[in-house]
């Protein structure tokens, strides 16, 4: 009863009004400039793929490390739940040129396309909900308890007998139904988009991981009004209620994620991408100069061969020794260059790890970090993306090193110094497979209990507040 | 009078709350900006010994043949950003700060980027700049939401209106002296920043503070204005705290995405398809299609003989140079994308002074994309006055030591810095007018 007395009041306000045109207006708009941009960013990179695979195969007759040279590129593409939460997609890159001996970067992410007006955020379905529409659970909830107080309501409430634990959580429970009329409207729209995108083998996985941000969302509103509830309950009069509420969202949402970012940056320096290079070149000439005839690492590597092949000179060799040479330093310079990077990624995680373990205190940065990742657009899916990228750029560089030993003379030997071009069509296409969703719950764990220790944490706090809510 | 009116305001808590807030954020940003110009030191310092101890070892491996030294070298070009790029980081930590180039095809290595953790880039610098648009106007909001409504509430303006006559002169003082205080910690900050970041008292650091006092008078104007309707407390405060979401949140972020999804530039990765084929397709061609095409462009190496049973010097870069002719196209229709992006994007900020705040700072500091993309043009130059100044050498297979190797040390690119002050102070000046006015005409019905 109370849940629809709040309903009615709700519906009868002007904040409501406002709040519900402003919100279809956006939600109307991100979703159509969210599909917009999915849509017609896969079909050109779809479409760039394809001709990278179609020039790949129409190369002519070639000696292998020119096609190696010739190398690919890997696009990356968008998961059908970025229409939902943006993440990280524009400031991350979208192409990476595969070639042998080098690990590219990933380039062209919108973010080095755009103004400066990046920055002040996008908009997004999931940013209305994580952003918007807490400010109007605020908005509508603030008045709930500290109004009633106020008028001296509360007391006559209590006075025909209805006990404090049905105001409480009647009024939670009309809040909260309240905020899930925006959940339900920008759900229903995303459930139209996943089903008319998802392809069959990404069909349940699209299902699987929309289920999950519907059940999170779900539960973030819950926690929010609850904690307007509580605010609301322990404020003398509404102003002060509105006032604290503000403040908690201004410093949830805005401040407290940003300033936390910036002090993991602060605590975490990162080397920049010419230091790193110096720092991969050193160790490799280290490690062994492919370049100098006289470098140990591989003049023992030539003994080593010759000696198991029975032969003194490398022309001799069964296989194209350039060819072998090759594929040990494309080895060898991958795995010192991952070793780096690995390096790298270890100081992001750090400097990421402030503010995703402050969803314990921070329900917003829960939400934010779950949101990311199930709709494939945080970190680890980037990541993803780029490690299939380097397994492929491998694979190519050391299949074309294969090919140069099985079929290419060694010099001073007879023989052609190409081989068919049907070999480049036995190459397989580079194909992306989307982060499974198993790997998404493991790398969001945290975030994960942090929001269901939060709900706890908010029925507890409801309950507590049945037992001692002042009347007066 | 004065004196009274700022007695009791420094007696009230949200003094000392914004006090502490502002400056304790403030010298935080101004920090991060010292880190930020630490950073590019180290880089810059970094890529001179890198540029140094590369020519030093390819000469030693491949001091035979100078085509082939020439694949492997590579040549720094360098941002040279201005200590005022501290302020407000904007693009340049999207964009890198130099690149290092070979005199092989450009395009292939023109668009690399740095490493940079992307949920920071996401998140974005909590730069002077961001504390001035984002966390000042939400300090006078809470300064000034109930400065009328606060005394109507608690009774106290019955008093007031008894012993003054001009009730309307009352608010306006009241109003300024919030407004001075905020004012005060602004130039604090300011002159902490030129004097922790040894910013150079230059126009374009005159025009940053111009330009913040101006957004910051907007939001005053904005405040007062919601002053003069006389509502009360809850409603001033939900009502400008919705304004500032919708114009440091909403709008900047519509105009964002309108502007993207308008201006789509597929251009950028077809660029970079069309550049390798454009190069490679050239091995399993005749020689004289490259040579052709070469020579068209550089006219004055027609008297460099090309070999045609076997690999030479001159054709290999015929054919790199191809690959960058091939890209042309699809890359000026790129820029022009990007350029009409920016275009857009100034014009709807002249309306918004949010926008026009961070748009015109990122300019003022040398950080925006129009900077950038200055840098890319001048790295083409760069590249093609090192390719032109190698080219005879090569062609005409000279030693090595024909090159001075001590004149190819790390370069700098100076960001252009110039602006107009009237596209700068117009817009933010005359919204705040207007706004202005219609408070004080609100309030004469006092």
């Amino acid at each position: 009863m109370l849940a629809r007395q709040l309903w009615q009041d709700a519906f009868r306000s002007k904040v409501m009004l406002i709040a519900s045109t402003l919100m279809l207006f956006l939600l109307l708009f991100s979703a159509y400039s969210g599909w917009e941009n999915y849509h017609d960013q896969n079909f050109t990179r779809d479409e760039i793929q394809e001709e990278v695979q179609e020039s790949w195969e129409n190369n002519p007759d070639k000696h292998p490390h020119r096609m190696s040279h010739y190398g690919s590129f890997a696009l990356r593409l968008k998961h059908v739940l970025s229409v939902f939460d943006l993440g990280m997609e524009n400031f991350v890159g979208n192409a990476v040129f595969l070639e042998a001996h080098k690990q590219n970067t990933v380039n062209f992410s919108e973010a080095s396309m755009s103004t400066g007006l990046l920055r002040f955020g996008e908009v997004s379905l999931a940013m209305l909900l994580k952003v918007i529409v807490p400010l109007l659970i605020f908005y509508l909830g603030f008045a709930t308890i500290a109004q009633e107080r106020e008028n001296g309501t509360l007391k006559l409430l209590i006075g025909q007998g209805i006990t404090r634990k049905e105001i409480v959580f009647g009024k939670w429970l009309g809040l909260w139904s309240l905020s899930l009329i925006f959940l339900t409207s920008i759900f229903l729209v995303l459930l139209l988009f996943v089903l008319l995108e998802s392809h069959d083998s990404m069909h349940t996985d699209s299902l699987l991981r929309y289920a999950v941000l519907l059940i999170s969302y779900f539960l973030f509103f819950g926690i929010l009004s609850a904690i307007t509830i509580l605010v609301s309950a322990f404020s003398a009069t509404a102003k002060g209620a509105l006032v604290k509420l503000l403040g908690i969202w201004l410093l949830f949402v805005i401040i407290v994620p940003k300033s936390l970012q910036a002090m993991g940056f602060y605590l975490y320096p990162t080397p920049s991408k010419i230091e790193m290079e110096t720092a991969v070149e050193h160790d490799l000439i280290a490690l062994g100069d492919s370049h100098n005839p006289d470098d140990p690492h591989f003049k023992a590597l030539k003994d080593s061969v010759l000696l198991a092949n029975k032969v003194t000179e490398v022309e001799d060799l069964p296989f194209n020794y350039g060819g072998f040479v090759m594929s040990k330093g494309e080895e060898l310079s991958a795995e010192v260059y991952l070793e780096h990077q690995e390096e790298l990624y270890e100081v992001y995680h750090k400097q990421n790890n402030l503010e995703r373990y402050s969803a314990f205190i921070n329900p917003y940065s829960a939400i934010k970090n779950l949101s990311m990742a199930f709709s494939g657009t945080d970190f680890q899916s980037f990541l993803h993306f780029k490690d299939e990228a380097e397994t492929y750029r491998f694979k190519l560089a050391q299949d074309m090193n294969q090919l140069q030993m099985d079929f290419i003379p060694n010099k001073s030997k007879e023989g052609p110094n190409t081989i068919s071009s049907d070999y480049w069509k036995e190459f397989p296409p580079f194909e992306y497979h989307f982060l499974s969703i198993t790997e998404v719950f493991k790398n969001e764990l945290t975030s994960l209990i942090a929001l269901l220790l939060w709900s706890l944490l908010s029925v507890f706090g409801l309950l507590k507040l049945s037992t001692n809510l002042k009347a007066i | 009078m004065y004196s009274l009116l700022f007695k009791s305001f420094f007696r009230t808590k949200i003094f000392l709350v914004s006090l502490v807030l502002l400056l304790s954020v403030g010298v935080i940003s101004i920090l991060i900006g010292k880190q930020f110009l630490v950073k590019q030191e180290k880089t810059i310092a970094a890529a001179q010994v890198f540029q140094e101890e590369s020519v030093k070892k390819n000469i030693e491996y491949h001091s035979e043949d100078l085509g082939l030294l020439l694949y492997y070298l590579r040549f720094t070009l360098a941002k040279k950003l201005e200590n005022i790029s501290a302020i407000s980081i904007g693009q340049s930590d999207v964009n890198p700060l130099l690149q290092a180039v070979t005199i092989r095809g450009l395009e292939g290595q023109k668009y690399d980027t740095d490493f940079e953790n992307p949920s920071l880039l996401m998140s974005g610098n909590l730069d002077l700049g961001f504390v001035i648009i984002y966390l000042f106007p939400l300090v006078l909001i809470a300064m000034t939401f109930n400065l009328y409504s606060e005394e109507k509430e608690l009774g106290t303006w019955r008093i007031l209106v008894a012993q003054t006559s001009r009730k309307a002169g009352f608010l306006l003082k009241k109003m300024a002296v919030r407004i001075l205080f905020v004012f005060a910690v602004l130039i604090t900050l300011m002159f902490l920043a030129s004097t922790i970041l040894q910013i150079s008292m230059n126009a374009n650091f005159w025009a940053i503070f111009l330009q913040s006092i101006l957004y910051l008078l907007f939001w005053s104007a904005l405040c007062f204005w919601m002053v003069s309707l006389l509502k009360n407390s809850s409603f001033n405060a939900l009502a400008l705290i919705s304004i500032w979401v919708v114009l440091t949140i909403l709008v900047p972020a519509l105009v964002n995405n309108y502007v993207i999804n308008t201006y789509q530039v597929p251009e950028a990765l077809d660029a970079m398809v069309e550049q390798r084929d454009g190069y490679h397709e050239k091995w399993d061609m005749e020689k004289d299609v490259t040579m052709n095409g070469f020579i068209g462009a550089y006219p004055q190496y027609i008297n460099y003989e090309v070999p045609q049973d076997r690999f030479s010097w001159i054709w290999y870069y015929g054919m790199q140079h191809m690959g960058d002719l091939a890209a042309k196209e699809t890359i000026e229709e790129m820029t022009k994308k990007i350029m009409q992006r920016n275009k857009v994007s100034e014009k709807v900020a002249f309306f918004i002074p949010t926008m026009h705040a961070q748009l015109s700072m990122n300019n003022l500091a040398g950080t925006d994309m129009i900077s950038h993309l200055g840098f890319l043009n001048a790295l083409t130059k760069f590249h093609e006055s090192l390719r032109l100044g190698f080219y005879d050498k090569i062609f005409s297979e000279k030693s090595e030591s024909s090159v001075d190797w001590t004149k190819h040390d790390l370069k700098f690119y100076q960001v252009d810095d110039n602006f107009s002050w009237l596209k700068l102070v117009l817009p933010t000046l005359l919204i705040t007018l207007i706004i202005g006015l219609i408070g004080v005409f609100n309030l004469r019905k006092l």
